[in-house]
C-alpha cells in the first residue's frame, strides 16, 4: 500500500494539470473594432465577471483611409494571431501579429473584402473568405494562405459573397456560405477545390428528388432568400449549422448525406454562430433585433434569447470550458461598439466592455488562471 | 482499492497522453530532383518522400505553389514552369498538428539563355567631343528582352571612341568597333567618329535678369564654319555664384533641352557645349519675391471629432455657406454660415447612418448636396441627397446605394450627375435631375490589372480621376472645352482621353490647370502617402508625398516637368484659381504657391511659396498638430479643413508697399 501514497500524489498533479481550465479565472480574446482600425485584446475575468481592454492595437497604415478590419483567427499554438484587413488599393489583406506582444509580423495581400477566416489543424494552412461585400454580384474565392511565411497559395472560387469561414475538428473541410447564393460549400482542405455546394433554400426541401446539377444554380439570377452568412460544424456529430440571416432560421445540415435535416426559427437576422465545445448549444448572434440566441441543440429549442447592449450584434466566441460566449457588437454611428459576456449556465448576460467602434470579428485566445 | 487503482491508471494514461504524443521532430520530407531546376515550358515531376532519418516512411505529400500562375503545381508534385524565377514551393504531409510535417523548398527557373544583342537608338552620326549614351537589348532564346542584364562594353579603339560607365565618348576623328558582351554573347557596333563641325553657339535667349523659379530656355543653336545651322548634340551646364554662399544647397538646375531654372538669387553663366564650340550666358536672378503674409480670420472648431472635406457656397439667398464631413465619427456633416468669415457659425447638422461622411459636395446652383457614406450601420454605404436650398434648415431628399454598398469614398456633382467614386475600382455616374429618383446611368473603369480609384474632379465637361498605381486619367464626359477634348462623351458615354502614371503610386487627387501665363495645361497629380506609420497623439507628424506637374501636350503626350514638395509632410486635397495652387499639406498645413510661368524642378527650393498656415489647437482631438484636409480658395477668403481642429477661414493680405525714406 505504501506504492499508493506517491500514485496519489501524481494522480492529483496530473488531475490538476488537465482539469485546469475547470477553475479558469482569467480569459482573454482579441476583438476588432472595424470603424475604428483597432484591434482590441479583452480581458475577462471570470469569477468577477468583469472585464477590461487589456490592450489595443491600431492596425492599418493610412490614417485618412477607413481599411476595416473584419475577421480575427488565433494559430493553433496561440503563438500568432491574425486579422483580416478589408479594405486596401484595391484589395484587402491578412496581417499577422504575435500574441502577447501583439507586434505585427507580416502581411499578404488578398482578394476584396477579405473577412472571415480559420486554421486547418490537418494541412496548417489558413483559409479566409474574399466576401466582396461591395463588389458586383459575381462569384468570388477562398484564399489559401500558408500562415508562417504568409505564402497566399491560391484563390479557390466559390459562390457570390463567400462567408462564414469554419474548419471541420479534423481539419479535413472548410465550410462557408455563399450569401448570394443561398449555398453551403464545402472546400477539401487538402486539394483546395469546392468538394461540394448545397442550397439552402426551401425549394431545394420540398424537391429533393429533382436533380439541381445541370441547372448552374451559381450562374442563375434567382433573389436570394436565406441568405446565408455563418456555418459552424459540429465538433464530434457530421453536421453543420448556418444562420439564414435572410430567413431568419438556423439549419442544420447532416454532412453524411448533404441534406438539410432541420430548420428552426430564431429572432431577426442571426448572423454568426458558434457551438459550444462539448457540442450542446449553440450561440447565435441576432444581428437584426440586437440579441443573443442560445440554443439546445438536442432538444433543438432555444434556451434563452438574451438582449445585447446595443443593435446589430455580430461575432460569437465561446470560451474553451464552455462558461462563456462573448458577442461582439457592432452599435450605430458613432456610438462605441462592445462585447457582451454571457454566463452559458445562468443564461444572463453578465458583462458589457465598450470598444472601439463597430466590434466585429471575435475569436479567443486563451485562459489562464 | 483494486478498483481505484485501475481508475487512477486510466485517468494517469488519460492524463499524460499529451505527454507521450507522437514526436515529429525527426520526420523530414525528401524532395526529388534536389536541387529543383525546370526550364520555361518545360514539366516534371516531383516526388517527396517521408523520412524518419534514413528509413522511409510510407505517407502521401501534398505540393502547394505560392505563385500558380508563373509555377504550376500540381498537388501530386507535376511541375510546369512558364517565367524565369525563384519560386517557394510546399510539400506537407498534413493531419493533426502532432503528425503534420512540412518542407518549404524552392524551384528554380533560370533565364532562357541570352540569343542575341542589339543596339537601339543608334545615332546618325557620331562627333568629336561628344558623349553619348549606349543603349542595347539583350534577347533571350524566348525572344524576351531580359530586364536589368549584366552588360559589359569594350571599344577596339579608345582613343577615337572610349567607353565610360555605359557611355561612349567620341574623342576625335577616327573608326572604333564598339563591342556588347553578356553572358558570352556580344555584338558590335561599327562607330565612325567625324570632326565636329560646330564652330560657333549661337543663344537665342535674350532673358538675362530673371526670378528664382522662372525658367529660361537657352535656345542655343549651333553653327558649322559657313554660318549654317547644323544637327549636333548640344550640352548645357551652369556655374552659379549665388549671393548667399554659407552652405548654399543646389543653386539651380539646367537640363539636356536647354532649359534652366534657378533656385536662389546670384549670377549664373549658362554654358552651351557642342565639341570646341562654346558659349556662356550671364544670367542675373533676383528673389522670386512672391511671399506675402497671411491673417487668420475665423476658426469653426471643430475638437471633438475629426473633420474631413469642405465645400463653400453662396446659397440660394446670396449668403455664403460652408458644409464640413466628419470622420471616424457619428455620422454628421456640419453646416456653417460663413458670411462673415470672422464668425463661422454653425447653423446645422445633418446626421446619417455611417461612422464616416467622407466627401461633401454643393450643386452648382446651391440647391444640392451630396455625402459620401462609410460604415453604414446596415453595411449599404452609398451616398445621400440633401436639399441645401435652406442651408439653416437641411433636409435629407433620399438615400442611394444601388450597387454602391461597400462605401463611396469621394463624389464630384456636375450637371445634374453624381460621379461618386465605389467600390475602390470605379465611379459609378448617377442621374439626379429628379433628386428623389435617383439612377445610375454608366461607370468608368479602367481594366487595367489591380486597378484602384480615389477621388475624381471634373471641369469643363472632363472628369479628372486619381487612381493610385494608374495615376491620373482624363475622361470625357460632355466637353465644353473642343481644344482639349472632343471625344463625344457623356455621362452615358464616358470615353477616357489620356492617363499618365508614376512610379509611387501615391496618386490621390487629380486638378487640371491651364495656366493663364503661359497657356501651357497640365494635370495637377498629388499624392496620399504614410511611409512612416500612422499619425497618433504620440507621432502627430507622419506623411509624405508632393504635387506633380504632369504637362500635357495633347492627351497622348504627358511629361512631368516640376513638382512641389515640402520635406517631411504630405499633400492631401489642392485647389488652384488663376495661376495660384493651394494644397492642404496634412502636417505641413496650407500652402499657397505661385505657380505662373514655365515650371520645372521643385518649386518648394525655387520661392515660390506665397504663404503658409498651421492650423492647430490646443484642445483638439489631436492637440497642437496640424492635419490639413482641403482647401477652397472662396471670394476674398481660404476657408480650409484641418482633420484635427475643424474648419478655418484665412485671407491673404496685399503685398506691403515698398517705404521711402
Amino acid at each position: 500500500m505504501k506504492f499508493l501514497k506517491p500514485l496519489l500524489t501524481i494522480f492529483v498533479f496530473l488531475i490538476g494539470l488537465n482539469t485546469s481550465h475547470l477553475k479558469a479565472q482569467d480569459y482573454y480574446l482579441y476583438v476588432a473594432a472595424e470603424s475604428d482600425d483597432d484591434v482590441h485584446l479583452i480581458h475577462f475575468n471570470g469569477q468577477s465577471e468583469q472585464g477590461e481592454i487589456a490592450e489595443t492595437i491600431e492596425v492599418g497604415t493610412w490614417p485618412q483611409e477607413n481599411e476595416g478590419p473584419h475577421g480575427l483567427t488565433v494559430s493553433p499554438d496561440g503563438k500568432y494571431w491574425f486579422v483580416s484587413i478589408a479594405h486596401g488599393y484595391p484589395y484587402g489583406s491578412l496581417w499577422k501579429y504575435e500574441t502577447g506582444t501583439n507586434e505585427f509580423v507580416d502581411k499578404v495581400e488578398l482578394g476584396m473584402f477579405p473577412a472571415t477566416m480559420d486554421i486547418s489543424k490537418s494541412t496548417g494552412l489558413l483559409y479566409v473568405v474574399n466576401f466582396n461585400l461591395h463588389g458586383d454580384m459575381e462569384p468570388s474565392t477562398v484564399s489559401v494562405v500558408e500562415p508562417n511565411t504568409m505564402m497566399r497559395l491560391q484563390d479557390v472560387e466559390t459562390g457570390i459573397m463567400p462567408h462564414g469561414s469554419r474548419i471541420s475538428d479534423d481539419g479535413r473541410w472548410q465550410y462557408h456560405v455563399s450569401m448570394m447564393t443561398d449555398e453551403l460549400v464545402v472546400i477539401d482542405t487538402e486539394n483546395l477545390e469546392v468538394a461540394k455546394r448545397l442550397n439552402l433554400s426551401k425549394m431545394n426541401d420540398r424537391k429533393p428528388e429533382m436533380d439541381h446539377s445541370e441547372m448552374n444554380h451559381q450562374n442563375m439570377k434567382h433573389s436570394p432568400i436565406v441568405k446565408p452568412t455563418w456555418a459552424d460544424p459540429h465538433p464530434s456529430k457530421p453536421l453543420v449549422y448556418v444562420a439564414g440571416n435572410g430567413s431568419d432560421e438556423l439549419i442544420e445540415i447532416n454532412t453524411n448525406n448533404w441534406k438539410i435535416t432541420n430548420r428552426w426559427k430564431t429572432g431577426k437576422a442571426p448572423y454568426n454562430l458558434e457551438i459550444s465545445h462539448d457540442g450542446k448549444l449553440l450561440v447565435a448572434s441576432y444581428k437584426g433585433e440586437g440579441a443573443t440566441g442560445v440554443w439546445d441543440l438536442e432538444a433543438g429549442k432555444e434556451l434563452a434569447k438574451i438582449p445585447n447592449s446595443r443593435k446589430v450584434s455580430h461575432g460569437v466566441s465561446i470560451s474553451p470550458d464552455d462558461k462563456f460566449a462573448f458577442i461582439s457588437m457592432e452599435g450605430i454611428g458613432g456610438e462605441p461598439g462592445s462585447v457582451d459576456v454571457i454566463n452559458l449556465e445562468t443564461l444572463k448576460r453578465v458583462e458589457v466592455i465598450e470598444t472601439s467602434k463597430q466590434a466585429g470579428g471575435i475569436i479567443f485566445w486563451k485562459m489562464e488562471n | 482499492m483494486g478498483k481505484a487503482v485501475k481508475l487512477m491508471a486510466v485517468v494517469f494514461v488519460l492524463a499524460t497522453g499529451n505527454l507521450f504524443a507522437q514526436n515529429t521532430s525527426t520526420l523530414t520530407i525528401s524532395i526529388e530532383p534536389d536541387p529543383v531546376t525546370v526550364k520555361v515550358g518545360e514539366e516534371i515531376q516531383l516526388k517527396a518522400t517521408l523520412m524518419d532519418g534514413e528509413k522511409v516512411l510510407p505517407d502521401t505529400i501534398l505540393f502547394y505553389s505560392r505563385n500558380g500562375y508563373d509555377l504550376e503545381v500540381s498537388r501530386e508534385g507535376f511541375v510546369k514552369a512558364n517565367k524565369p524565377g525563384t519560386y517557394s514551393v510546399l510539400a506537407l504531409r498534413s493531419g493533426p498538428r502532432d503528425q503534420r510535417v512540412m518542407k518549404r523548398f524552392e524551384v528554380q527557373v533560370p533565364f532562357p539563355p541570352i540569343a542575341s544583342l542589339e543596339f537601339k537608338n543608334i545615332p546618325d552620326n557620331f562627333y568629336s567631343k561628344t558623349t553619348y549614351d549606349l543603349n542595347v537589348d539583350v534577347i533571350d532564346e524566348m525572344d524576351l528582352i531580359r530586364e536589368n542584364p549584366s552588360l559589359t562594353f569594350k571599344s577596339s579603339n579608345p582613343s577615337v571612341a572610349m567607353i565610360s560607365h555605359g557611355k561612349l565618348l567620341a574623342l576625335k576623328p577616327g573608326k572604333a568597333t564598339i563591342t556588347a558582351s553578356s553572358e558570352g554573347k556580344s555584338t558590335e557596333l561599327s562607330v565612325t567618329v567625324k570632326k565636329n563641325p560646330a564652330s560657333e553657339i549661337v543663344i537665342a535667349n535674350t532673358e538675362t535678369s530673371v526670378r528664382t523659379g522662372d525658367v529660361i530656355t537657352l535656345n542655343a543653336n549651333a553653327k558649322g564654319s559657313n554660318g549654317r545651322s547644323i544637327e549636333v548634340p548640344i550640352t548645357y551646364s551652369f556655374v552659379a555664384q549665388p549671393e548667399d554662399n554659407l552652405g548654399q544647397g543646389a543653386e539651380g538646375q539646367i537640363n539636356q533641352q536647354g532649359k534652366f531654372v534657378a533656385n536662389v538669387p546670384g549670377t549664373f553663366i549658362l554654358t552651351a557645349r557642342a565639341g570646341d564650340a562654346v558659349t556662356d550666358q550671364v544670367i542675373q536672378v533676383r528673389e522670386r519675391n512672391v511671399a506675402r503674409e497671411l491673417e487668420v480670420v475665423g476658426h469653426g472648431k471643430v475638437l471633438d471629432v475629426h473633420t474631413s472635406d469642405l465645400w463653400v457656397w453662396e446659397g440660394t439667398d446670396g449668403r455664403d455657406y460652408a458644409i464640413t464631413g466628419t470622420w471616424g465619427a457619428s455620422g454628421d456633416a456640419y453646416f456653417w454660415d460663413v458670411t462673415d468669415p470672422a464668425n463661422l457659425t454653425p447653423i446645422d447638422t445633418v446626421r446619417v447612418d455611417a461612422r464616416t461622411v467622407n466627401d461633401v459636395k454643393i450643386s452648382e446652383d446651391g440647391t444640392i448636396g451630396v455625402l459620401t457614406r462609410e460604415g453604414a450601420s446596415n453595411r449599404k454605404n452609398g451616398i445621400v441627397i440633401l436639399d441645401v436650398s435652406d442651408p439653416y434648415n437641411v433636409e435629407v431628399i433620399t438615400e442611394y446605394n444601388d450597387g454602391l454598398t461597400g462605401g463611396v469614398h469621394n463624389a464630384f456633382i456636375y450637371e445634374n450627375h453624381v460621379y461618386a467614386v465605389n467600390n475602390g475600382t470605379r465611379y459609378d455616374i448617377i442621374n439626379i435631375e429628379d433628386p428623389a429618383n435617383p439612377y445610375t446611368v454608366n461607370r468608368f473603369e479602367l481594366d487595367t490589372p489591380g486597378h484602384s480609384i480615389h477621388d475624381v474632379w471634373i471641369e469643363d465637361g472632363i472628369a479628372y480621376s486619381s487612381n493610385w498605381r494608374d495615376g491620373v486619367v482624363a475622361v470625357d464626359i460632355g466637353s465644353k472645352n473642343s481644344e482639349l477634348a472632343d471625344a463625344g462623351g457623356s455621362p452615358e458615354n464616358p470615353v477616357k482621353l489620356g492617363s499618365y502614371t508614376y512610379p509611387s503610386g501615391w496618386n490621390h487627387a487629380a486638378f487640371p490647370f491651364k495656366s493663364e501665363s503661359t497657356g501651357d495645361f497640365y494635370v495637377i497629380a498629388g499624392d496620399e502617402a504614410f511611409p512612416n506609420g500612422l499619425p497618433s497623439r504620440n507621432n502627430p507628424a507622419a506623411a509624405a508625398g508632393w504635387i506633380h506637374f504632369v504637362k500635357f501636350d495633347g492627351w497622348d503626350n504627358p511629361k512631368e516637368v516640376a513638382r512641389y514638395q515640402v520635406p517631411e509632410a504630405g499633400t492631401h486635397n489642392f485647389w488652384v484659381v488663376g495661376d495660384t495652387l493651394y494644397v492642404a499639406y496634412y502636417n505641413g498645413g496650407l500652402r499657397i504657391v505661385d505657380i505662373s510661368g514655365e515650371l520645372m524642378g521643385n518649386l518648394y527650393d525655387q520661392g515660390r511659396e506665397i504663404a503658409k498656415f498651421e492650423p492647430t489647437h490646443g484642445d483638439a482631438i489631436v492637440p497642437n498638430a496640424p492635419f490639413t484636409w482641403g482647401p477652397q480658395p472662396y471670394k476674398d477668403y481660404i476657408f480650409i479643413s484641418d482633420w484635427n481642429s475643424g474648419l478655418w477661414s484665412v485671407k491673404l493680405l496685399e503685398p506691403a508697399q515698398q517705404g521711402t525714406n
